[in-house]
């Protein structure tokens, strides 16, 4: 089966911001979480700048899986990282352990009191029934069950952002590569996906929660 | 990330940081060395991003206009040494001293039995807790308990209840024990200051320590060394449990109780490493207290719940305590009491 992955394209992605914008309105985010956002190095410096998309890069070996202390997080069957609402206690682990920032958490009352983690889902939805209000309301659109990909890169107006069968994306990439003779480093795969060792292997698989 | 001195300085510039109420991330300041280098490579090696990459590597916050802290910084590494350290060492090594230090007591329960009155009560009750004194003392351990239980809740709940309990009763008791442990917190560290403030005086380190911690308090044989109102074991407990660990516990814990001061991951990996590790030796030594002042010495627990000691309890374990009173030095209040209601006590 597919492994899931997003590659975002830095020779590409020109900080439309297309991406956070197609997430949060597709997926009914919650007021204050942006499961995507664009980050700009250099910004305005002619010759250094370089924009890249991020949002949870549903990694391979994920550390929020680990630390999370209610276990409420696990892959899909095609490496999708997912989680419980139900049974998420926002205690904030998975936020200091997740590289790329990606868990984000609605404030509940004072203090800084953090209520029930939100991230991207790989448009996948989460544990409920496919395609069921209840998923659409905690975790948003489930594309993935409809057989579409996720919305922000099937909306990124210049495809820097590709989401889809790892091996699928990164052979789209290659190619690009091939063409333009540069720019061939694939952002942030080493961290989510391990050291490139010819072929991925699969995510272990897990039953749900 | 276990560098001593760095932890410390860092729990001082917390400290400093939760007084001042605010402290802001640092100003986004590109690297110039790194941005002309990234020039220079454009035309000299057009497709080469290697300054680009290491200036997302360094951590610093870069151009984003989505709002929220730490939002510009793409990627953190010092996650994956925060899981490790969690995951890891503090996990196996804290689990299993907290288990060797149960079972240790439990042996010694065992082989040894409490320690008794070796003489016979004589009737006299002399003060030894007054009503603040215990008001104080039981502020301080009920929310140490609290505290200490719904933290390991949260710590070993995956690895020891979820295999037990299924997922979703785990999901409620920890939910209840982030709330409990959240709320409880500062009750706590109230409790806790003043319960360093109350009983300090009494704990200072006394010459006829000295014998007893060379002896272990007796353990090592040659019966119980005289001591002063408190002996060195529970001096040990006062300085190095109380009063270290109990701040280093609560100063880590307000960092991570109100994630709303702008700090940042790392700040809180940090917080929460040391929190934990803390934590943990803290219980252990409280465990050692809790047994000594429970089931490990008769009248000890009788003495913090009524304020009262026999006469004959104050001289087999608190000798120069019990020659001060006697001739005058420390005023105690006395009581008589019926004899045969102590001899069952005791």
């Amino acid at each position: 089966m597919a492994r899931m992955k997003f590659l975002c394209d830095a020779e590409r992605c020109i900080a439309c911001n297309g991406c956070v914008t197609a997430c949060k309105n597709e997926n009914e985010v919650p007021w204050g979480v942006n499961r995507r956002r664009v980050v700009t190095v250099n910004d305005g410096v002619p010759g250094a700048e370089k924009s890249i998309s991020v949002a949870c890069m549903h990694c391979s070996d994920a550390p929020c899986i680990a630390v999370c202390p209610v276990d409420c997080m696990y892959h899909t069957e095609q490496g999708v990282v997912l989680h419980d609402k139900d049974l998420c206690i926002g205690c904030g682990y998975c936020f200091y352990a997740c590289p790329f920032g990606a868990p984000q958490f609605p404030q509940e009352g004072a203090f800084g009191l953090r209520g029930k983690m939100d991230k991207c889902t790989f448009c996948a939805g989460g544990p409920e029934a496919d395609g069921s209000q209840a998923e659409f309301e905690k975790y948003g659109r489930n594309r993935l069950a409809e057989g579409k990909l996720p919305l922000c890169a099937e909306m990124c107006s210049t495809k820097a952002l590709l989401a889809g069968d790892g091996d699928v994306i990164a052979d789209i990439f290659r190619q690009r590569v091939t063409v333009r003779g540069k720019g061939s480093e694939v952002w942030g795969w080493g961290t989510a996906y391990g050291p490139p060792k010819g072929g991925q292997k699969p995510a272990p698989e897990r039953s749900k929660p | 990330m276990a560098n001593l001195a760095r932890v410390l300085g860092w729990v001082g510039v917390v400290a400093a940081f939760i007084l001042a109420g605010a402290a802001h991330a640092q100003p986004v300041s590109s690297n110039q060395e790194l941005i002309q280098q990234q020039q220079q490579r454009r035309s000299e090696q057009p497709g080469n991003n290697a300054p680009v990459w290491r200036e997302i590597r360094s951590g610093q916050p870069q151009f984003n206009s989505v709002p929220g802290r730490e939002s510009g910084v793409l990627i953190v590494s010092s996650g994956q040494t925060w899981r490790a350290l969690r995951d890891g060492p503090i996990m196996r090594y804290g689990g299993w001293l907290l288990v060797a230090v149960v079972v240790a007591i439990a042996l010694y329960f065992l082989l040894r039995g409490p320690i008794r009155l070796r003489g016979k009560p004589t009737g006299r009750m002399i003060e030894r807790f007054g009503g603040f004194e215990r008001f104080v003392h039981w502020s301080v351990a009920i929310t140490f308990c609290i505290m200490a239980i719904t933290g390991l809740v949260i710590l070993f709940g995956k690895v020891v209840l979820l295999p037990l309990t299924g997922h979703v009763f785990l999901s409620w008791l920890a939910a209840l024990s982030k709330y409990l442990h959240n709320f409880v917190a500062l009750l706590f560290i109230l409790s806790l200051i003043v319960t360093i403030i109350t009983f300090m005086r009494d704990n200072l380190l006394q010459a006829a320590d000295r014998k007893w911690i060379a002896t272990a308090g007796g353990l090592l044989g040659g019966g119980e060394v005289p001591s002063g109102r408190f002996n060195a074991g529970e001096k040990g407990w006062f300085w190095i449990g109380v009063l270290i660990l109990g701040i280093v516990v609560s100063i880590t814990g307000l960092v991570l109780l109100f994630p709303n001061f702008d700090q940042t991951r790392e700040t809180m990996q940090i917080a929460n490493i040391v929190h934990a590790i803390a934590a943990v030796l803290f219980m252990a030594l409280g465990l050692g207290h809790i047994y000594m002042g429970t089931i490990g010495m008769a009248g000890a627990y009788r003495s913090m719940r009524t304020g009262y000691v026999d006469e004959t309890w104050a001289k087999e374990h608190h000798a120069l305590w019990y020659e001060d009173i006697k001739s005058g030095k420390i005023q105690a209040k006395t009581e008589q009491s019926a004899l045969g209601e102590l001899q069952r006590q005791h």
